[in-house]
Order: structure tokens, then C-alpha cells, then sequence
């Protein structure tokens, strides 16, 4: 190979090949950290993220960002620091949305005909937003984590809270009071519908009454602030470019 | 001017930078073959999914299973056995131009991979959950299992060691050894398909039908990370791409 040859024959190729492949990369990086991000989401936040009646105020809000910010926070770290682009976190929650989506209306309606209000996806694009905002303007890993990380856990109730709202109204039905949410897990009874395995309300913060969700979201992001800080580096280490050896392996 | 006229004319026959064709074509195959299998879904897994000992499960998932394993055993072996067998032996000798040319040929394979994990790890992953939510069941070789594990995943195994095999045969960047994050970015998704063993293991004791996120799913998560070593892929591909590009986009 020469190096005084060209690969291209004029800058307007150039031009074009370049654009190209941000689009094939874009298009690849989108798909394959959907992929991962989303077998992570629904194998350790899935059941709160598919049913209604899982979507409660204290569980709920404090599981689905801590075990949400984990892609954002790593592809944040490549994207980022080694290209200065500063949608990470948005094309991650994209992602995750768009795969989610696509299976709740052609899987959890179209094959198991679950109704789409009963088993919609947990929004995530405030949070999403808010990190890569940070990240943009304070240029700084630890601001995202502890500024961002805490916006990502205290924004996901009030995110969803238009969503969910009018299914947390109360409800009597057959002398129980419930929410509507509730009322739909009884109509659509799946395997996941014992009281005994399902994980809502319990203890004594229940007694806090108005306080559950704000106490819940804190914690959430108190915790999100250190998954942050961990998957950040986790991130860096994926977009290492080294080579090993045959010999070594 | 008859000089012009001959690289004119050699341009024209040159075949393209980037094969569009090619790339459609392979992204309409994955897209058509798993909206057939998600028809063949709906259609046989009420009608004949529900109960493993009976007659017809043989025959419409039973069957299904052993020809698609037949099909993946034999796809496997002559594509990558082709990609092997036509290596470049020389490839440390290309012009830039080839040079450039088979980034995009690997690209392409690489939106290929994007497709097939899509497909495997998102799409029939979460749709196994609503069917177990659905229905209990009585063997490890459910409707969504055939699918899921033996089918979808199997694929995308296939298609991201046919895109690190193009790589490592065909690319003067990847000579150097064997790029770490592009094994990670395909043994780590690969290692899913092993980590069945310890799923089906641990719901021959447990039917845990209730919980999604089960401990015993833990493994499936820790293998998705290793879905994230595609950005060390793009660092490598951005690396190589530039250098070819530099001098004409200063």
C-alpha cells in the first residue's frame, strides 16, 4: 500500500464517504446497544417496566432508574469523551423505548393480547435529556454523575407521572378499594399476579402516605449516582481499543 | 483526452464504494424470514404450543426445532468456512481504495449484526416474558424458546463472527492480533446461548414463572454488557477510516 496513494478521488467523495459511515455507525451503534440495553432493563427492572399494576410509588420508582442509568452512563463515556458528542444517554433511551414499544403492541398485545395501557414501557427520555444536558454543558463526568445521576432517579416519577396518574385513581370494586391499575392486573390475570410474588408497597413508609414516591425517588437517586459513576468506567473500558496477541489466547 | 476517456470508462466498471444493494438485500432478508417467523408464531403457538406431549407440538415445533439447528449447523459451517477459504493473503498490500472498500463491505456486515441482535436479544427476548407470563409451561422447549434460544440467537452468533472473521481476513487494521472489544462485542452475545444451559437447569427446579428479573436471569444480563464492546469496534473503525480520509477531508 502506498501512502502517498488516495482513497478517495476528491474532497466531495470524501465528503460523502465520511457522512456515510456516521450513518452506518450511528445506525449499528443504535441497534446493538438497544440489544444489550434492553435484555439488562427487562431482566432487572422488567416486571415494574410491563404491568400497570407493578408501577406503584415506591418500588417502581426506586428500581427502574437505578438499573436504567447503567447504558446511558457508558455509552455517555465513549461518545462523549472521545468524540464530543453529547447524546449518549438519548440515543441509549431511545433505543430502549423504541425495542420496548415494537414488542409490548406486536407481542404483549399481538400475541398475548395484553391491552397497550396495561403494559406501556416506563418513560425515560426526561432523565435521558436532563444527563446529556449536564454532560454538554459542564463537560464534566463527575457533575453528570452526582448532578445528573440525582436528576436521572428524583425526574422519573414526575416523567411518567401524566402517564400513570389517571390509573393510580382510586377505585371500590367488590367492597376493595384499589387503583385502576390494580383492577386491570385482576381483569388480565397473568402468572406474574400473586400478591405473594408481587413486589408493591410495604412497611412502614406506607404509613407516610404523600411521602412514598419523593422518598423513594431520592433514594433512587442517591443510588443512581454511584451506578453512574461505576458504568461510566465500565464504558471506557468497552471503547478500548486494544489488540491481544494470538499467542495469548 | 482519450486518457480521460479509459478512466472514465474504468470508473464506471469500478465496482462501487459501498454495495447498497447488497446491504438492502441483506437487511430485507432478516426482516422478512423473522416476520414469517412471527406469523408462524401467532398461527401455531396457540394452536399447537400449549401442551409438549401432544402430537401436534411434534410436529409444528418439535420439527421446527431439529431444522433449524440442522440449518444453522450447516450455515455456519460454509459461511464462515467461505469467508475463511477466501482470505487475503496479501492484505497487508491493498490500495487504499480496496482498503476503503472493504470498510464498507465490513460495515455492512456489522448493520447486519445490528439487525440480528436487535431481533434475538430485544425482540424475542421480552416476547418470551409476555409468553411465560401467559402460560406455564412444560418443557424447555416452549414456542418462544424455539425461537428465542435456538433460532434468533443462534443468528446473530452467526452473523457477528462472519463480521469479526471479515475483518480479521480481509483489513490491514485488524492484523495487529485480535482486537479485544470485537471479541467481547461477539463472544460476550454468544455466551447467551451457553447460559441456557443454567437457565433451563435452574427452571427444572424452579417454574419462576412470576418474576422477569429472577436472579437465576442474572446471566443473560451480565453477557448483554458485553453487547457494549461495539463502541470499541467504532473507536477501531473511526481510527482506520480516518487515516484513509484524513488527507483529503484537511
Amino acid at each position: 500500500m502506498s501512502a502517498s496513494q488516495s482513497a478517495v478521488r476528491s474532497r466531495a467523495e470524501a465528503v460523502k464517504v465520511s457522512r456515510t459511515f456516521d450513518w452506518m455507525i450511528l445506525f449499528t451503534l443504535f441497534f446493538v446497544v438497544l440489544g444489550g440495553y434492553h435484555i439488562h432493563y427487562m431482566l432487572t427492572g422488567g416486571d415494574w417496566d410491563f404491568w400497570t399494576d407493578w408501577k406503584d410509588r415506591r418500588l417502581w420508582v426506586t428500581v427502574a432508574p437505578i438499573v436504567s442509568i447503567t447504558f446511558p452512563a457508558a455509552v455517555q463515556a465513549c461518545l462523549w469523551y472521545r468524540y464530543r458528542l453529547p447524546f449518549g444517554a438519548i440515543v441509549c433511551v431511545l433505543g430502549l423505548l423504541l425495542g420496548e414499544w415494537v414488542n409490548r403492541y406486536l407481542n404483549f398485545w399481538g400475541w398475548t393480547y395484553f391491552p397497550v395501557n396495561f403494559c406501556f414501557p416506563s418513560n425515560l427520555i426526561p432523565g435521558a435529556i436532563v444527563l446529556d444536558g449536564i454532560m454538554l454543558l459542564g463537560g464534566s463526568m463527575t457533575l453528570t454523575a452526582v448532578v445528573g445521576g440525582l436528576a436521572w432517579g428524583l425526574l422519573f416519577y414526575p416523567g411518567n407521572w401524566p402517564i400513570i396518574a389517571p390509573l393510580h385513581v382510586p377505585v371500590e370494586y367488590n367492597g376493595m378499594m384499589m387503583t385502576l391499575a390494580d383492577l386491570q392486573g385482576y381483569n388480565y390475570v397473568r402468572t406474574g399476579t400473586p400478591e405473594y410474588i408481587r413486589m408493591v408497597e410495604k412497611g412502614t413508609l406506607r404509613t407516610f402516605g404523600k411521602d412514598v414516591a419523593p422518598v423513594s425517588a431520592f433514594f433512587s437517586g442517591f443510588v443512581s449516582i454511584i451506578i453512574y459513576f461505576l458504568w461510566h468506567f465500565f464504558g471506557r473500558w468497552f471503547a478500548k481499543t486494544d489488540f491481544i496477541s494470538s499467542e495469548n489466547l | 483526452m482519450a486518457a480521460t476517456t479509459e478512466s472514465v470508462k474504468a470508473d464506471a466498471a469500478e465496482a462501487p464504494l459501498l454495495n447498497k444493494k447488497n446491504m438492502f438485500a441483506g437487511a430485507a432478508l432478516y426482516i422478512v424470514f423473522y416476520g414469517w417467523v412471527r406469523w408462524y408464531e401467532g398461527v401455531y403457538g396457540w394452536s399447537a404450543g400449549l401442551d409438549s406431549f401432544a402430537p401436534e407440538f411434534e410436529t409444528y415445533w418439535m420439527n421446527f426445532l431439529y431444522i433449524e439447528m440442522v440449518a444453522e449447523i450447516v450455515t455456519a459451517s460454509v459461511l464462515w468456512g467461505y469467508i475463511w477459504k477466501s482470505r487475503d493473503r496479501k492484505v497487508m498490500s491493498i490500495t487504499p481504495r480496496e482498503e476503503l472498500r472493504r470498510h464498507f463491505t465490513h460495515w455492512i456486515w456489522l448493520v447486519m449484526y445490528a439487525i440480528a441482535i436487535y431481533y434475538g436479544a430485544s425482540y424475542f427476548t421480552e416476547q418470551d416474558g409476555t409468553w411465560h407470563q401467559t402460560i406455564v409451561r412444560d418443557t424447555d422447549f416452549t414456542p418462544s424458546h424455539i425461537i428465542e434460544f435456538y433460532l434468533a440467537y443462534p443468528i446473530y452468533i452467526i452473523t457477528g463472527v462472519s463480521a469479526l472473521l471479515y475483518a480479521k481476513t480481509r483489513l490491514p487494521a485488524y492484523q495487529q492480533g485480535l482486537p479485544l472489544m470485537y471479541l467481547v462485542a461477539v463472544i460476550g452475545p454468544f455466551m447467551i446461548l451457553p447460559n441456557v444451559g443454567l437457565n433451563e437447569w435452574g427452571h427444572t427446579f424452579w417454574f419462576m414463572e412470576e418474576l422477569f428479573v429472577a436472579p437465576l436471569h442474572y446471566g443473560f444480563v451480565f453477557f448483554g454488557w458485553a453487547s457494549l464492546g461495539v463502541l470499541g469496534v467504532v473507536n477501531i473503525e473511526v481510527a482506520a477510516i480516518s487515516k484513509l480520509l484524513k488527507k483529503d477531508l484537511a
